[in-house]
């Protein structure tokens, strides 16, 4: 359904208004009315966005995005180098023509699945900042929060499930995850994915339960009920989402325990590899976007033996996560992203390599691009990009392309300001097929 | 019953031991056995086996000394520190400071322990003072608001004010007896009078720990494991003695030594390893000054050039904090020795290997890549201090020697804490009253370098002067703020800063932190003796310190023991993100114990494992994770409704044993009853409707334990208005 409206009319705010009526009725299940407190801002129908007649647009319908916390050695991993500052691994040949360090084995053996981007490139080598721009595909500012791309996701394209939330994040907190947007659109952050969801039962039996959340409700009427503030407001939303959640027979989606033997043995037993494995669990069970995060990356010193400890544990899991969505029939719509917030230096100091944000490499699988294909290159040093380098805001641009939102399209946030998911930045059109 | 560490002290300072009586519990058994041992040997005084940079004690200027006694005639020599409710703090000559309830001591010494709380009360500003400091922030706000055709919101009713200022000053909500104390008192300055008893509680002391120890990123281990405890406990012990915030400073930018040989040390060897990321986060905790990104490159944003920021570290270039000979050696002496397990001997290694040590040469140097025509790569830095107005270089602070290396620290340490340092004084206003306020005059608060960009400039200067007069007493300062009309204005919701400044009509309605969130749900599961159950682990550092000279198989192995008979050989946090050391906890608290139910412990967060576990009731909360200065939230999420509606705190709540839930059933009416947890929880009465509600409630089959469990629930109680 088109409902094609130039950007610029829809800040008028009549305009906007009677837009965003009809667009809820027709985009919008109404499953997702009750998530909007306020509804935020006018927004395109995504089906009329510039980017939507292009190759890969809406075939991702869910988003396993990994954060590799500390930036991820390029040359060290998905971008071998030769000569001096090569490192303690040796270049391996993969049956997809490229190359990758020995200590990715298993990685090198789906190679053929995956598109490994080796020209990103970036200003700040500062982790907190660096990771909030690889994270939101925005610097960080002090005035205002972005948010992630499942927020964003959420909502162009509604909730993805009646009762579980759009977006999870796996071993890291959720900052602030839902940015302007409303704070029910926030990731549930899940510590522990052995512990999965905890304290889903009511203590009480249903009956006392009932009795117990009638009288809350009878005597927050006063505070709770009147309330003009948002942060006071946000918490009534985590409320209303906590009862939905806890009804729902889809917290099945949390149980690790479910998975065949064979399953858990292939992902191990590392909090990365039980994180990962619980991403594909939600994501089949109709979470939309789920951060799966694994420190240990900021590798000053040390770099070899941490390579093989922390590296072999993404090696492992990795190519186990690409297998297993590969053999459930997953991997053409669910779009995995491996990403950090800066390379490390082409030269050792110390037994380890500094933060690098000039050249990195992130690696795109699934949800309709490339598969077997490196995009871009670095010099022969591993130092700077050849040509332009794409920045983390693209790499968001790409990923919001595949999860079928508009690209370099206007939102309006509630502050009035005009926002693109991956800030203005073009989308790399390269990676689809 | 005096503590057992105290008892300890009279034993090993060989004052007049006399032998024990008898005294209850296994504990003081063993207490009586080890001290009438320790009495037993030759009498040569503690050596200590660490070098020579002892604790550095700093007594304020009027310190006395005295002998104190308890009513069994034992004795030990103690400084007077702090009087709260019944229980009394004092400090040794080491540096150690105890808590315990002063009924132990004989009249006479509960008699002057109260007359030295008198006199040091009057120490502080006069009422007088702080009524016109507070008048005056008044009218500095009032004149924003009204060029601003604004006003200030009307004043808060005696409930609000009641509760705000117990979870500001005490950390925590008022227990109904406390509620009821205040709402029930007639008095015309009872709300002067209430700000003058809670900023003198124990709890005082325990929420300015929990908001230091976000700001200066306190974290039981550090690197791999290593136990860094005695910053705690030094912390906490400088917070008991009210030690002014230069002071504080002063310490741990000069500290020397391991952490066995000076808590504050912890605060610098924290960054050890990555000493330039050390600096930015220094400058942006104390001077409010972003200098981050200048690290790398002249900064987009700000005036500071990557040249400022290199000429800043070099005040820290002859500084070691790692001596990797340490570690060497330790491998080299334990070699294939088997006795002591690996990771013991690596621990032993590290604590012992991260030292603050100052040296005789400035070795730092410009980076390799410096891409700017004011320095040439890899040349030396010459430390020079940054200033923010031009007019800055002439002020006395800044008149200072850059010659000697190894005084390089001492010196910036001198200009960073003196009242002309252009931004100290004022960094930490402006936080202190963001935590009274709920927003700092000047946002964010890790960047103040440029003052006309504040809210209210006129406001965050006489805030500074204020400071400057209470020479960092940050006690007598946030008195000045209580004592505010603004302080005590209605509550405004959260305003939208982008639709331009807010000017201060009122604080701004708040989530509880997650400390304060947590600490009430212990002051009800517990009461309010929670305020005195208090952890201190620091002191079993010292088992950790090789002795000084060539390292010995022996004496690495005579540490492993020390440290099993301690608790510290096991329980160590190796993972970065899992949370603080359960090592100690069974022997480190002093005095009074905490109890676990639910698996619970229930002490006060300042007094549990820093910082918590992730999925702890204070992570979910958003508790930070000590990594990143400031990173404490006070966000939203499923996974905490989850726990405080059917967790183990939820089982807490609805306990029919907690504290205030006997408290109500205590009670003869049920009116009463309903009443008395409405006070606990919400620090108010119900209106009529409320009580209806929850008397239907109770008449179709709930209990006290299910009101309880519904009252902690609203969002009336997880914000402060």
């Amino acid at each position: 359904m088109n409902l094609p409206i130039p950007a610029d009319q829809l800040r008028d705010p009549l305009a906007r208004r009677s837009f965003i009526e009809s667009c809820a009725k027709v985009s919008f299940g109404l499953s997702v009315l009750p998530f909007f407190s306020k509804l935020a801002t006018a927004a395109e129908a995504p089906g009329a966005a510039a980017n939507a007649g292009l190759p890969g647009f809406g075939k991702a319908k869910r988003v396993i995005f990994i954060q590799l916390a500390g930036g991820m050695s390029h040359i060290d991993t998905f971008d071998p180098k030769a000569g001096a500052n090569k490192g303690p691994a040796s270049a391996v040949s993969t049956k997809a023509g490229y190359q990758v360090t020995s200590f990715l084995p298993e990685t090198a053996k789906v190679a053929d699945k995956i598109a490994v981007i080796r020209n990103m490139t970036a200003k700040v080598g500062v982790h907190a900042s660096a990771a909030y721009l690889m994270r939101t595909g925005f610097e960080q500012r002090g005035s205002v929060q972005h948010p992630t791309l499942g927020a964003w996701a959420q909502h162009f394209l509604g909730a993805s499930s009646k009762t579980l939330p759009s977006s999870v994040c796996v071993g890291r907190p959720a900052n602030k995850g839902n940015g302007w947007f409303p704070a029910a659109f926030s990731p549930l952050p899940i510590q522990s994915p052995t512990d999965g969801l905890q304290d889903v039962q009511s203590l009480a039996d249903e009956a006392t339960h009932a009795k117990r959340t009638k009288l809350l409700a009878d005597l927050d009427t006063g505070f709770g009920g009147k309330a003009a503030d948002e942060n006071v407001k946000a918490y009534n939303d985590f409320y209303d989402a906590t009862f939905q959640l806890m009804k729902s027979s889809d917290l099945k989606a949390f149980d690790l325990t479910a998975e065949s033997a064979a399953t858990k043995a292939r992902y191990g037993t590392s909090r990365f590899g039980q994180g990962c494995l619980l991403a594909r669990r939600l994501v089949e069970n109709g979470v939309r976007f789920v951060e799966v995060a694994h420190g240990g990356w900021d590798m000053h010193a040390t770099l070899e033996d941490r390579m093989e400890d922390v590296g072999g544990d993404f090696d492992r899991v990795f190519a186990a996560l690409i297998h297993d969505l590969d053999s459930r029939g997953m991997l053409d719509t669910t779009l995995v992203a491996v990403t950090t917030e800066f390379g490390r230096k082409p030269e050792f100091s110390g037994g380890g390599r500094g933060h690098h944000p000039l050249a990195f490499s992130t690696v795109l699988a699934g949800g309709g691009v490339k598969r077997g294909y490196v995009h871009g290159a670095t010099d022969a040093k591993g130092y700077a990009p050849d040509g332009e380098g794409i920045s983390p805001g693209s790499l968001h641009a790409t990923i919001a392309h595949a999860a079928g939102l508009p690209v370099q399209t206007d939102i309006i946030t509630p502050a009035g300001r005009p926002m693109q998911v991956g800030n203005k930045a073009k989308m790399v059109k390269g990676l689809f097929a | 019953m005096l503590p057992r560490i105290l008892l300890l002290a009279i034993s090993l300072s060989s004052l007049a031991v006399t032998s024990l009586g008898a005294a209850p519990g296994k504990a003081a058994r063993k207490d009586a056995k080890e001290a009438a041992a320790e009495a037993a040997k030759p009498k040569t005084p503690a050596k200590p086996i660490a070098p020579a940079a002892a604790v550095p004690v700093v007594p304020p200027a009027n310190a006395v000394w005295r002998v104190w006694k308890d009513n069994q005639g034992r004795t030990v020599e103690a400084m007077f520190c702090g009087l709260s409710g019944e229980f009394i703090t004092l400090q040794t000559k080491d540096g150690k400071t105890y808590h315990f309830n002063g009924n132990v001591l004989c009249p006479e010494d509960i008699a002057f322990a109260k007359e030295c709380a008198t006199k040091s009360r009057a120490s502080g500003f006069s009422g007088l003072s702080v009524a016109q400091a507070a008048a005056d922030i008044d009218r500095l706000v009032g004149a924003a608001l009204a060029a601003k055709g604004q006003q200030l919101n009307a004043p808060a009713s005696d409930e609000q004010f009641l509760r705000r200022i117990y979870v500001d000053a005490v950390g925590r909500v008022p227990t109904a007896a406390e509620a009821t104390a205040f709402l029930d008192d007639r008095s015309a300055d009872k709300r002067a009078k209430l700000i003058d008893k809670v900023v003198y509680t124990s709890g005082y002391s325990l929420q300015m720990f929990n908001w230091m120890a976000d700001l200066l990123r306190v974290k039981d281990t550090f690197y791999k494991g290593v136990p860094a405890f005695s910053f705690e406990d030094w912390l906490k012990t400088r917070i008991a003695a009210n030690a002014p915030w230069d002071s504080m400073v002063r310490e741990m930018l000069t500290a020397d030594g391991r952490l066995s040989d000076n808590g504050a040390a912890g605060f610098l060897l924290y960054d050890a390893e990555m000493p330039l990321d050390g600096v930015s986060n220094l400058m942006t905790t104390f001077l409010g000054s972003n200098m981050a990104c200048a690290q790398c490159h002249d900064h987009p944003l700000a005036d500071w050039t990557q040249r400022d920021f290199y000429q800043m570290a070099a005040f820290f270039g002859a500084t070691d904090g790692k001596d990797e000979m340490v570690i060497s050696q330790v491998k080299k002496a334990i070699g294939k020795d088997d006795s002591v397990p690996q990771n013991i001997s690596r621990r032993i290694a590290d604590f012992n290997a991260f030292r603050l040590e100052d040296s005789t040469k400035q070795k730092l140097t410009f980076p390799k890549d410096y891409k700017y025509k004011d320095a040439k790569p890899n040349s030396p830095v010459s430390p020079a201090l940054i200033h923010w107005e031009k007019s800055d270089r002439s002020l006395p602070a800044y008149a200072i020697d850059v010659t000697k290396p190894a005084q390089l620290r001492n010196h910036f340490s001198q200009w960073m804490t003196s009242p002309q340092n252009p931004r100290f004084a004022a960094n930490i206003a402006n936080r202190l009253w963001k935590k009274a306020f709920g927003l700092a005059v000047q946002e964010p608060v890790d960047d103040i370098d440029v003052y006309s960009e504040a809210s209210n400039p006129a406001l965050l200067q006489h805030l500074t002067q204020v400071m400057k007069s209470a020479r960092f007493d940050l006690r007598e300062f946030q008195r000045v703020l209580y004592n505010s009309k603004t302080y005590q204005a209605s509550a405004s919701a959260s305003p939208d800063l982008s639709q331009g400044p807010y000017l201060f009509n009122g604080p701004i309605i708040r989530r509880l932190t997650a400390e304060q969130t947590w600490d009430s749900l212990i002051v009800n599961a517990v009461g309010a003796n929670a305020d005195n159950i208090l952890l201190r682990r620091g002191d079993d550092l010292k088992k950790m310190a090789l002795p000084e000279g060539a390292v010995t198989a022996a004496a690495v192995r005579q540490v492993y023991e020390g440290m099993k008979a301690a608790g510290l050989s096991k329980g160590g946090a190796a993972k970065k993100s899992s949370g603080g050391s359960t090592a100690g906890l069974a022997t480190g608290y002093d005095g009074e114990k905490p109890t676990t139910k639910y698996k619970l412990l229930l002490a006060r967060a300042s007094e549990l494992p820093q910082p918590a576990s992730e999925t702890h009731f204070l992570r979910v909360f958003g508790q930070g994770d000590r990594q990143l200065a400031d990173s404490a939230t006070n966000d939203g999420s499923v996974p905490q409704v989850l726990q405080l509606m059917n967790g183990n705190v939820g089982r807490l709540v609805s306990d029919l044993k907690s504290h205030s839930v006997v408290a109500a059933y205590a009670e003869k009416t049920r009116e009463a009853q309903i009443s008395s947890l409405y006070l606990s929880y919400l620090s108010r009465r119900p209106n009529a409707r409320e009580m209806a509600a929850a008397g239907k409630g109770l008449s179709d089959g709930l209990s006290l334990a299910d009101l309880a469990w519904a009252l902690a629930n609203t969002r009336e109680f997880l914000f402060i208005q």
